[in-house]
């Protein structure tokens, strides 16, 4: 099913992560949220990074894991009426192409955020700078033990954590699973 | 220089990489063969079939026998020994060659060969051409089935009304419009067929209650509170609906609606009333079952009849709050996907409501001539009259059954016979007997219309009286 195409799809929500365009547009709204992010001045490079894990994990739950239904009526009289959006892609069938896009990429991002929550310079080239720096000042163990500040444990964690929330709940074993009965109804 | 610097730097990465934390790098390790596993894994359907071994399904397959496409039945099939019918079935019918007074059309006001409908069908005809050729949606909207809803609504007193095209569509799109999955519908035993399909569609919970029992209803709308209060999530996100009928065709009986509503505040359930029987017929002004008991239209949440039995037309309206019955527009699978109303027969209806609203002495007529066949007819030997004294289309059931169905229809087809060869026109109630959830006993379906006279009311029933007796004695 594609924008602008007379389709007979029963549920459209099962094949619009297929959709033409799908893919790329998620991964630009992505870099857009992390450029917006990172043009705040408040915001070091670290915090944007986790900012933007955070909030792209928490829109993917709210949408792809929280959110029941379909927003239009379907003419199979409501079945997919307690299934959440994850559950309803390719009607049920596991590790499509757009099941693995959608695991793998907030993997991608999550790692990439560890990867710069370090609070070690984001340019190669301010790392060579700080070198620099650090090979003038005769002190190389004092230069590899400022790579890794107090923050970093902190990051790492909320990182982790957002990264989880988004992973379990996309794992075939968790397929219609409601925890405690939570969202069920 | 270049070069020195890039082999430089890329040293210092790999350093970085020593000097990690160790939960950094299991973590990133983890993550890595988390992508390289999924990226090789296959796609599966969650709930395989079990898998047959060749050779059971070779056993299978050879231990199959086709059923015939069409099952063998007997030659006197009532469907294959139809009556033929010259002319319009009107009040003098000619069937089988053998002219009769027709007591077996749904023709209660007798509108069927009114000169004014015929003359504002023929106009229609002129103007639109025969038929409509194409949905509601798709050029099949003309002025005159906007008026149609338009005059429908107001004689009903209700917002808005919407058409369809076949009666039997009506109230089989109305229902699964609104009903879904994981919804309940209380609804009648004897509900029409129409209604039984409509339920079918919608896939939800159904809970027959016995016919026009309003304690078991009442005793099942209970059972159905202790269950939300088990579970007040789930109830919260499921529909409750009663189905009923104004005047059941199975039965010739009418729903108590006082005590539906009553029942409907208390249990919060919405009510949907067919009324195809009582549309016409009952109340003052023929606006049926809710003008006959005097209670506030807007009570009920959705009306559904179709014209095809007072308004002697073709095919069905739904009528509420506009609320309610927009939701059809693009519901409604008979509405949205059926061509629409042939236009001289919508033209045809407005005429029919034109008479219906310029003479309403007619539902009293028709009332009156009810009552005096309803008291003729008492007393036959070996037939009771099954039905309410003011419903026009009542039974005739045999008063001891011989046992088996098929005798019984045997017996109540001599006795149609017999009364056609005297010039009275009858018929059994036929139903798909597979397919009914709760067969009606076998019977004659007596109707009434407000053309038939005094005499031959008279007539008709000495006729039957005789038959039977000589039939059934």
């Amino acid at each position: 099913m594609n924008v602008g195409v007379a389709h007979s799809e029963v549920n459209p929500n099962t094949r619009v992560m297929n959709s033409r365009g799908m893919w790329l547009t998620y991964a630009l709204g992505v870099g857009l949220l992390h450029i917006v992010l990172l043009s705040i001045p408040f915001f070091s490079v670290p915090v944007a990074w986790t900012l933007t894990n955070i909030i792209h994990n928490l829109g993917m739950y709210v949408f792809l894991h929280a959110v029941k239904g379909t927003p239009f009526e379907t003419p199979d009289q409501g079945k997919a009426r307690l299934l959440t959006h994850w559950e309803q892609l390719d009607y049920g069938v596991q590790f499509t192409s757009s099941r693995k896009f959608f695991t793998i990429s907030p993997i991608i991002l999550v790692a990439s955020g560890v990867l710069n929550s370090s609070k070690r310079p984001s340019t190669m080239h301010q790392l060579v700078l700080e070198q620099r720096r650090m090979k003038n000042t005769k002190d190389t163990r004092y230069f590899l033990a400022s790579f890794y500040t107090k923050y970093d444990p902190t990051h790492f964690i909320l990182n982790t954590a957002s990264l989880l929330s988004v992973l379990i709940p996309k794992m075939p074993q968790l397929h219609g699973v409601r925890i405690f009965g939570i969202n069920k109804y | 220089m270049a070069t020195a610097t890039e082999q430089w730097v890329l040293v210092e990465m790999v350093q970085a990489l020593y000097e990690a934390p160790a939960y950094h790098l299991i973590l990133e390790g983890i993550l890595i063969l988390w992508i390289i596993r999924l990226l090789f894994s296959k796609t599966y359907k969650l709930q395989e079939r079990s898998d047959l071994t060749v050779k059971e399904r070779e056993e299978l397959i050879e231990e199959w026998q086709p059923e015939p496409l069409v099952p063998p039945i007997s030659k006197d099939h009532p469907a294959l020994n139809y009556n033929i019918v010259s002319g319009p079935p009107s009040h003098n019918i000619v069937v089988n060659g053998k002219e009769c007074i027709n007591f077996a059309s749904f023709n209660f006001l007798g509108l069927l060969d009114n000169p004014r409908i015929k003359a504002a069908a023929l106009a229609s005809l002129k103007k639109y051409g025969v038929g409509a050729c194409g949905p509601r949606g798709f050029y099949g909207t003309f002025d005159v089935h906007l008026d149609l809803e338009d005059r429908l609504a107001k004689f009903m007193k209700t917002e808005e009304a919407i058409l369809y095209s076949y009666g039997f569509a009506t109230i089989a799109s109305a229902i699964p419009a609104y009903s879904k999955r994981g919804d309940i519908v209380f609804v009648d035993k004897a509900a029409c067929f129409a209604i039984q399909k409509g339920l079918q569609a919608s896939r939800s919970d159904i809970k027959l209650f016995k016919h026009n029992d309003m304690a078991d209803l009442e005793r099942l709308l209970k059972e159905q509170e202790i269950e939300d209060q088990k579970n007040p999530r789930k109830a919260r996100v499921t529909r409750r609906f009663i189905v009923v009928e104004g005047l059941y065709m199975n039965t010739g009986a009418i729903c108590p609606l006082p005590e539906l509503v009553k029942l409907k505040y208390k249990y919060k359930a919405r009510i949907f009333l067919e009324e195809s029987l009582s549309f016409g017929v009952l109340g003052e002004h023929g606006r049926g079952v809710t003008e006959h008991y005097g209670i506030n239209i807007d009570d009920i949440d959705l009306i559904s009849a179709n014209m095809e039995n007072s308004l002697a037309s073709v095919g069905g309206f739904c009528c509420g709050r506009s609320f309610v019955i927009d939701h059809q527009r693009l519901s409604g699978q008979g509405y949205c996907f059926s061509a629409s109303l042939p236009p001289l027969l919508a033209a045809a209806a407005i005429e029919a409501l034109n008479i219906m609203e310029e003479n309403p002495g007619i539902f009293a007529l028709l009332k009156e001539k009810c009552e005096q066949i309803h008291k003729a007819l008492q007393g036959i030997s070996g037939l009771k009259v099954v039905g309410e004294s003011f419903s026009p289309a009542f039974h005739l059931q045999l008063e001891n059954s011989t046992g088996s169905r098929e005798d019984d229809v045997k017996l109540l087809q001599e006795i149609v016979n017999q009364c056609m060869n005297r010039s009275v026109a009858l018929t059994q109630a036929r139903y798909l007997e597979r397919e009914e959830k709760w067969l009606p006993p076998p019977s004659i379906r007596v109707v009434v219309t407000v053309e038939q006279t005094e005499e031959e009311l008279e007539e008709a029933a000495a006729t039957i009286k005789e038959v039977a007796q000589a039939i059934l004695l």
